[in-house]
């Protein structure tokens, strides 16, 4: 269940001159893996997750999910977007039920569940905000919320703590943290920042821009569960070193 | 929290006086506001004193309020003098005529613009007719709406659903063209079919739009009706007008006149409710940074 693979995968974009987004990606994830996508923004690591997602479609080589060509979005790999995402004109709990709804789940295969969720993500008591009510943090725990309650076998999330300040992204990070804790459900973080990188996943994915393509896999064998105070310690700085190295290196071949 | 028994009393009353004073001067505006209005009339009413405004054509705003009150208040007298107690008749007349018409522009041009603004087939289907004919003036429909349906009800409510159409339905077009990509995506990756993505998402985002849209369509409908009016039927403000017109009672034009503008002054507002209440996650502030 949730196992990603992606074969010989491209994508470009039609323009003056052709946009490489993707040339030629191989990456495989385990049921239950958490990897995160690393690299500089515009190398394709968006792009990479709507094709997974199923947003887009490829220009070329396959994408399975759980064995099974993708072809459209689904409720199976649920979608964390950068700025949330949420329709404004729903309120939080609105918004959070939206998926079983639209899906014509019976209520009370879902209701329950979503009640526990919002407690889980820390939003009792906000059921009947309205997104513009809400700090962009606590947004972005809806936006999780709202993909939980759908029990997807897999989480796709799109630099999700991008927009936050220092602070809240370190909350949110610690959430994520004790979430996955729980769930172990098969992720695909994408991030610019090398530090949530190593503090979340089980396997860094270093990637390098035109054409976008993965140039590096580094497992953290930092111990589970993790917590933000493994951001100072010293296994953690040893993987920051090595990650920076090898984006110097890939700097240095442009 | 305790911060709030805490601010000092001085500034407690800085900021009361300053709200005091902001609010004296919205009066002082509104106030303003209808100076203007008030100076026109009484120079109309006193120039016109003597009857010899505009060699006589124009009754001073005085006897145009008076020919108003028999109009709506005198009782009918059959057959000779149509201008007495037949206002709200005439009112309602013309009322119903463009709820109709904006009623079926409403039905016809929301689903429609969804669909175009949403839907690339649509849009190359159905755009290219609408932007054809919209050019075309309604009061250029009138021979052909004649023809067709003769001096009767339909006539009339095409012209105004005709009218009121075009602004509804590319406003909705707008509106729904453009809905954030990641509202659409969010939804389709939560299971949402493709109606759901339209009644769910695309129809709520627009809906400022449309709101737009009904506004300006609904203008159009009260020009709609006068003109059909004058024309195609023999009943509402439109008819009325020309009629008292034709015999010379320019009193009742200028009641006639003013009645239109009420009316669609007051429609508009009740959009206008209809909007604040249906958009009111729009003005929610954050108070949450
Ligand atoms: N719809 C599009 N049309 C044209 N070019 C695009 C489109 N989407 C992305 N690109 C280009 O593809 C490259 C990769 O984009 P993206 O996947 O968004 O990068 P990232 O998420 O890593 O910042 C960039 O050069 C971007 O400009
Ligand atoms: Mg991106």
């Amino acid at each position: 269940m949730g196992s990603i693979s992606f074969q010989r995968v491209s994508k470009y974009y039609p323009g003056k001159s052709i946009v490489r987004a993707l040339e030629n990606v191989d990456l495989k994830i385990d049921e239950g893996e958490f990897v995160a996508l690393l690299g500089p923004s515009g190398c394709g690591k968006s792009t990479l997750l709507n094709l997974l997602a199923g947003f887009e479609n490829t220009s070329g080589g396959d994408i399975a999910f759980e064995g099974f060509p993708v072809s459209k979005p689904g409720p199976d790999r649920g979608v964390v977007f950068q700025e949330a995402g949420l329709l404004p004109w729903l309120t939080v709990w609105n918004n959070v039920v939206f998926g079983p709804k639209v899906q014509k789940k019976p209520r009370e295969d879902y209701e329950a569940r979503a009640r526990e969720i919002l407690t889980l993500v820390g939003l009792d008591g906000f059921h009947d905000a309205l997104p513009a009510q809400l700090s962009g943090g606590m947004r972005q725990r809806v936006g999780i919320a709202r993909v939980l309650v759908m029990q997807p076998r897999a989480l796709l999330m799109d630099e999700p703590f991008g927009a936050l300040d220092a602070q809240t992204r370190l909350n949110m990070q610690q959430l994520l943290l004790d979430v996955w804790q729980r769930l172990r459900t098969t992720v695909l973080f994408v991030t610019h920042d090398i530090d949530e990188a190593i503090l979340l996943a089980d396997r860094v994915c270093v990637m390098s821009a035109r054409p976008g393509r993965i140039v590096e896999n580094i497992p953290i064998t930092l111990r589970r569960p993790r917590s933000i105070d493994d951001l100072t310690s010293p296994e953690f700085i040893q993987f920051k070193a090595r990650i920076m190295k090898e984006l110097r290196s890939h700097l240095a071949e442009h | 929290m305790q911060q709030g028994a805490s601010v000092p009393a001085d500034i407690v009353e800085a900021l009361a006086s300053a709200e005091r004073r902001a609010r004296s001067a919205r009066r002082r505006r509104l106030l303003l506001g209808i100076v203007l209005p008030l100076l026109l009339l009484a120079v109309w009413q006193l120039s016109g004193r003597n009857g010899t405004l505009f060699g006589g054509a124009l009754p001073t705003p005085e006897r145009a309020f008076h020919a108003w009150w028999a109009w709506a208040f005198a009782n009918p007298s059959p057959g000779l003098n149509p201008y007495l107690g037949t206002w709200f008749d005439t009112v309602i007349f013309s009322t119903i005529r463009v709820a109709k018409g904006f009623g079926l522009a409403i039905l016809v041009g929301v689903p429609l613009g969804i669909l175009v603004g949403w839907s690339r087939v649509a849009a190359a289907s159905v755009d290219p007719t609408i932007q054809l004919l919209r050019p075309i003036p309604i009061t250029a429909w009138l021979p052909i709406t004649l023809a067709i349906f003769g001096i009767r009800d339909f006539g009339a409510v095409f012209l105004i659903m005709l009218g009121a159409f075009y602004p509804i339905v590319i406003n909705t077009t707008q509106g729904a063209r453009d809905v954030e990509k990641t509202w659409i995506r969010a939804a389709q990756m939560m299971g949402a079919s493709r109606l759901d993505v339209l009644l769910r998402v695309v129809l709520p985002a627009a809906l400022p739009s449309i709101f737009t849209g009904l506004r300006l369509g609904l203008g159009i409908a009260w020009t709609a009706v006068i003109v059909s009016e004058m024309v195609a039927v023999k009943s509402g403000l439109g008819y009325v007008m020309w009629d008292a017109y034709y015999v010379g009672r320019m009193d009742i034009v200028i009641a006639d006149m003013v009645s239109i503008g009420l009316l669609g002054y007051l429609s508009d507002r009740l959009i206008v409710l209809l909007e604040t209440w249906a958009l009111r996650w729009r003005r929610i502030q954050s108070f949450n940074g």
